[in-house]
This record gives C-alpha cells, sequence and structure tokens, in this order.
C-alpha cells in the first residue's frame, strides 16, 4: 500500500473480489479540504457500481489523519452501502472515531420525540374571536370593581402610564400635528386659489384638524409609541412569570396591569388630541400669514368663524377616547398572551400595532358614517 | 404534628390528568405532602414537572382529578374560592418572576399592602424582616435587573413569604446558581422548614439539591406521564429497583433500547 500522508489529501481505497469489497480510508480528512468534496462526487458514483456487492469491509489507514468529515462521511457510508442489503462492517477504525459513531448512533435512537404540531390556533377560529372578548369582559369588570372602589389597581401606575403616553409624547405630536397642518394649507391653497377664495384655507385646516386629522393623528402616534411599548412591556413581563406570579398572589393581572394603561390612554388621548388641533390650526397659521400674506387675526377670525358649531370639535374628541381604548385594549391583550420567546415578543409588538392602527380607520370610518346617516355632520 | 385538631395532610392531590391543549402531559397522578414536609417533584427534562406545579398554584386547570389544599379542593369552586386558597400558599419561579418596574422593597410590599390593613411602618418592619431571613437585608431599594441570579432567587423567596404561607412551591431553585449559592438556599429551605414549619413542594433534578432538602418525593417518567417512584429519594437510592430511577438518583446514563 502507497503512503498515503505524503499530501494533505482524502483517498479511498478500494478492491473488488466477487461479491465483496473492501475499502481503505486514508489520507487527510479535515472539513475544509476542497479534496474531499472531489472524493465525495467520485465515492456516489462508486457506490452505484456498488449495487450488488453483498458484503463491505471498511477499514482505515494506521497513518491516517482525521476530524467530523470522517465521521459523517462513515455514518453515511454505512447508510448508502447498506440500503441495498449489503452488510457493513467496520474493522480496526481508530478508538476514538469509534466511539464517535457509537455515540451518534444511540443519540440517534434516544431521540424517538417527534415534533408535534402545536394546537392550530387558526385566524378565524373560535378561540381566537373569543380570547379577546373574553379579555374585554375582564377589563370592563375590573373597571366596574375600580368604580365600586374595590380594585387592586394602584395609582401610581395609571399617573406613571399616563406620563409616559402624554407629556412624552408632546415633542413628537407637536411636529406631527404642526406639519399636517402646514401640508393642509398648502394642498388647499393651490385649489382654493383657482376659485380666489384663498382665506378659505382657514377654514379647511381648522375643519380637517379637528374633526378628522387631530384624532386620527393623534391615535396613530400613540398606537406606534404606546400601543407597541404596552404589548412589549406586557409581553416581557409575561416571559418573566411576572404574570403568573401575580396570578398566584390573587392578583388579578387585568385590573393591575391592564386597566391602568387602557385608563391612561382613554383619559390621555383626547387631550392630545385637543393639543394636536390647536398646533394643526397654527401650522396653517404659519402658511396663511408668511406665504399667502393674510393678516394673522384676518386668518384666526376665519377660523373662528368656521368653527362656530363646538360639535365639530367635540367630535373629534369623543372619536379620540374611542381610538384611546382600542390603542391600551389591544396592545395590552397582544402582550399578556404573547407567547413565551422573544420571536413571539416581536410578532406580538408588530401585530399590536397593526392591528391599533387597522381598528382605529374602521372605527373612523364607522364614526364618519354615523355622524352622517344621524345628520349630524 | 398536629396542632389544634388540623390534618396532617397539607397538600393531596387525587388521580389528576394534566394537558395543554390536545396534548397530555401527566396522567392518574396521586399523592400527599404532610404538613412540615419537604416534598420533591424529580424526573428527568419535559417529564411534566413543572406543569404540576403550575396546576397546583392555580395556573393551569386540570383535565381530570383534584387538588385539595389544606381541605379546600383548588379548581372546583370557582375562582374566587381559588383566589382565597392561592392565599396559603407562596410560590418562587425559575427566575425569581419579579416585577421588574418595581424595588425589591416594594416586590416583597405589594402583597401585604394590597391583602392586609398594615401601616407603612408595619410593612416596612415586615419586609425588612423577610429580607433579612433571605440574606438580603439593605438590598431593598435595587431592582430586579441590578440583581444578581442567586440574589433574586432570594428576592423572589422573601415575595414567596411575604404573606407568612403555609406552604411554599419552588420551580427549580438551584437551576443555574454556583454550587455555593445553591447550597446556601438549600440550607435556607431547610431552616425556614424546622423554624417556621412551612411545608414545601420543590421542583428540582439537581440531585444534591435533592437529598439535601426532601423528606418525601415523587419521581415523573414522561414515557408513561405517570408517577414511577414515591418515597424518600435516600430510600429510593437504596431500594428502588427501576432502572430510569436508579440511573436518575446515581446519575448514570441507560441505554433505554
Amino acid at each position: 500500500m502507497p503512503s498515503s500522508c505524503d499530501e494533505k489529501i482524502p483517498r479511498i481505497e478500494h478492491h473488488q473480489n466477487n461479491s465483496d469489497v473492501s475499502i481503505t480510508i486514508c489520507g487527510y480528512w479535515s472539513l475544509n479540504s476542497r479534496e474531499r468534496l472531489r472524493l465525495l462526487r467520485r465515492w456516489e458514483s462508486l457506490v452505484l457500481q456498488w449495487k450488488d456487492v453483498l458484503r463491505f469491509e471498511i477499514k482505515c489507514d494506521e497513518s491516517l489523519v482525521w476530524d467530523s468529515s470522517l465521521v459523517v462521511f462513515l455514518r453515511n457510508a454505512n447508510r448508502d452501502l447498506s440500503v441495498n442489503g449489503g452488510q457493513v462492517v467496520f474493522l480496526d477504525l481508530p478508538a476514538g472515531l469509534n466511539k464517535l459513531l457509537n455515540l451518534a448512533d444511540e443519540g440517534q435512537k434516544r431521540n424517538k420525540e417527534q415534533k408535534q404540531d402545536p394546537p392550530s390556533d387558526g385566524f378565524l377560529s373560535m378561540e381566537a374571536l373569543l380570547k379577546p372578548l373574553d379579555f374585554l369582559g375582564a377589563l370592563v369588570i375590573s373597571f366596574l370593581n375600580l368604580v365600586r372602589g374595590r380594585s387592586v389597581m394602584r395609582w401610581r401606575d395609571f399617573f406613571a402610564s399616563a406620563r409616559n403616553c402624554s407629556a412624552s409624547a408632546l415633542p413628537i405630536v407637536t411636529l406631527i400635528s404642526f406639519l399636517t397642518g402646514v401640508t393642509m394649507a398648502f394642498v388647499g391653497s393651490v385649489q382654493l386659489e383657482k376659485f380666489n377664495a384663498t382665506i378659505y384655507v382657514a377654514d379647511l385646516v381648522s375643519l380637517a384638524m379637528v374633526r378628522e386629522m387631530g384624532a386620527l393623528m393623534v391615535a396613530i402616534i400613540m398606537a406606534g409609541r404606546t400601543g407597541a411599548a404596552f404589548a412589549a412591556e406586557l409581553g416581557n413581563m409575561n416571559l418573566n412569570e411576572e404574570i403568573d406570579s401575580l396570578e398566584t398572589f390573587g392578583i388579578c393581572s387585568v385590573s393591575f396591569l391592564v386597566l391602568p394603561r387602557t385608563l391612561a390612554l382613554f383619559v390621555m388621548t383626547p387631550l392630545l388630541t385637543i393639543y394636536a388641533d390647536i398646533v394643526g390650526i397654527l401650522g396653517g397659521l404659519l402658511v396663511g400669514t408668511l406665504v399667502m400674506g393674510f393678516s394673522a387675526l384676518h386668518y384666526l377670525e376665519q377660523t373662528q368663524s368656521a368653527l362656530t358649531d363646538m360639535w365639530e370639535v367635540y367630535s373629534g374628541v369623543s372619536k379620540s377616547l374611542f381610538f384611546g381604548l382600542i390603542i391600551g385594549f389591544v396592545g395590552c391583550y397582544k402582550g399578556v398572551f404573547s407567547g413565551r420567546d422573544s420571536a413571539s415578543l416581536g410578532k406580538s409588538v408588530t401585530s399590536a400595532v397593526v392591528i391599533s392602527v387597522t381598528l382605529i380607520i374602521i372605527a373612523d370610518a364607522f364614526f364618519e358614517t354615523a355622524f352622517s346617516l344621524l345628520e349630524l355632520r | 404534628m398536629n396542632v389544634s385538631g388540623r390534618d396532617d395532610i397539607v397538600i393531596r392531590v387525587e388521580s389528576l390528568d394534566l394537558a395543554y391543549g390536545n396534548h397530555l402531559v401527566l396522567k392518574n397522578i396521586s399523592f400527599e405532602v404532610r404538613r412540615g414536609d419537604c416534598l420533591v417533584v424529580m424526573g428527568g427534562s419535559g417529564c411534566g414537572k413543572s406543569t404540576l406545579l403550575k396546576s397546583m398554584v392555580g395556573l393551569l386547570a386540570p383535565l381530570r382529578g383534584k387538588i385539595i389544599i389544606d381541605r379546600d379542593e383548588l379548581w372546583l369552586n370557582g375562582d374566587k374560592k381559588r383566589k382565597e386558597t392561592l392565599k396559603k400558599l407562596g410560590v418562587l419561579f425559575q427566575n425569581g418572576a419579579l416585577w421588574s418596574s418595581m424595588t425589591v422593597f416594594e416586590n416583597v410590599a405589594m402583597p401585604l399592602e394590597i391583602f392586609t390593613d398594615l401601616g407603612v411602618k408595619e410593612v416596612e418592619n415586615l419586609v425588612d424582616y423577610k429580607l433579612a431571613l433571605v440574606g438580603l437585608a439593605g438590598a431593598g431599594n435595587f431592582y430586579p435587573s441590578e440583581l444578581s441570579g442567586g440574589m433574586r432567587k432570594r428576592a423572589g423567596l422573601a415575595r414567596a413569604m411575604a404573606m407568612d404561607p403555609e406552604i411554599l412551591f419552588l420551580d427549580e431553585p438551584s437551576a443555574g446558581l454556583d454550587p455555593i449559592t445553591s447550597k446556601r438556599l438549600d440550607d435556607l429551605i431547610n431552616e425556614l422548614k424546622e423554624s417556621l414549619g412551612i411545608s414545601f413542594v420543590v421542583v428540582t433534578h439537581e440531585l444534591a439539591s435533592i437529598f439535601d432538602i426532601a423528606d418525601d418525593s415523587i419521581f415523573l417518567d414522561s414515557e408513561s406521564k405517570e408517577i414511577l417512584a414515591h418515597g424518600n429519594p435516600k430510600d429510593l437510592l437504596k431500594e428502588n429497583t427501576l432502572t430510569k430511577v436508579r440511573s436518575f438518583l446515581e446519575r448514570k446514563t441507560v441505554n433505554n433500547s
């Protein structure tokens, strides 16, 4: 037999005697070797040639150098060669190699556990419909308990949430509603110029802000900012078994965690909406005075005459009450029922935002339709 | 000990079946815990130890069977009664499960504030005492994220003891702790058991802990989903002839082909 370790390449030598094949593994077997891949391709064609062979003897050359690549090769060789009924015998394998092969075989046998599909949580399964209703019921009951003065809700949690979702959100609400006012004024001025009625920009901006844009913009900011934060916070608490530990103390997690957060949004979203309305109108004022050349007084008087009916303002604010509830409810629901791993936490946060925004738009359309059918517009 | 005519058995579990959805985890589980004893629930990973614990602390409704804690059935009497029963027990979760938005002090104080009419000063004294019991005196102002794993567990234990429960459930108390910290926790369990007469149910697969703290034990098996052995682990080591139990207690690998 020629010396096999002169070059650092893996080699296989084989002799066929009638129905027996003897295979000698020699050379340098390394995961990084390119030669090995070439060898494996040749090996595949050899296996095909040996379809009718009954017995294979595999042995190793003494100067063999090997790593995991050889263990994997031998496991696969054993499988491939015995597919057609051939008998595979390993002769004089190095002791370490033998042990590794046995260990892997045992591990294969021991792990009988098969992955089972989790119980289906279909998009429209009965549970998917009933669970939110159940949660909503629990929230209503815990609110009633709060009214009756029998809730475990801590008011400092409410105030902390209220501060987080209002005062800390002022900069972003200011920026976005101001720019919304500016944009609407520009868009409106182009159209109104055609009719020589540019002063009605004040009406357009103020009515659009108080009826629609103020409430909608604030709700979308809240959904992305606070709803996502609630989902992440509660989801993480669920992950750490913190919600379980509340339950084992007999503390209602809905009253303790969900109620203060939802209530905070319920109270704060309308306030932010009023603020956004004002800032939006100021945005319009800026365009009206600096670009279109109206005096500030003129513009504001025109705004005032557009808003003589305060219902315009109230309708927007009343919508935002519901938007706040939707965001709080969806964020907390997604957090409390998020799975117990970080991937599903991410999914929960994403879907909290997506579902809140969708529900907000649906609710908005519903309100506008209702207002118009009831002739409130 | 049978003081003031109370039952000697503090927990009785009768032919309990537990499942997640359609997936049966444990079946026909029956055992008892004597007052002031420490029962260890052991078994390999994934055999349903934590599931059993979840059901006993009111987090997972059983498919069938009863769990009686100090004469009260846990699952048949509705939510309100269950919450009352739960007040008799304290739970230490695997990683402490401290409420992360509160300091250690607030964690221990919260159940007292919610369920008792104690004044601020009294609550403060009680919390200081519980923290001192677990060796965390002076650590009250830390947030959970500022504590080491061992400290978190001890803080969790202090919180579990906040309401002076008669029974403490511990889920893998020594998992992830170094041998010295884990030994200290075991000593603490033994001391609490002796000095306060608290009964313990401990889920663990740490052999050293098992021999240290257990008065009684049950061995759950993931294949049959039943109790494979029941008794003091030291006796089991001497007398039990089942390969699975022996190899677990002797820490040997088995060929279960």
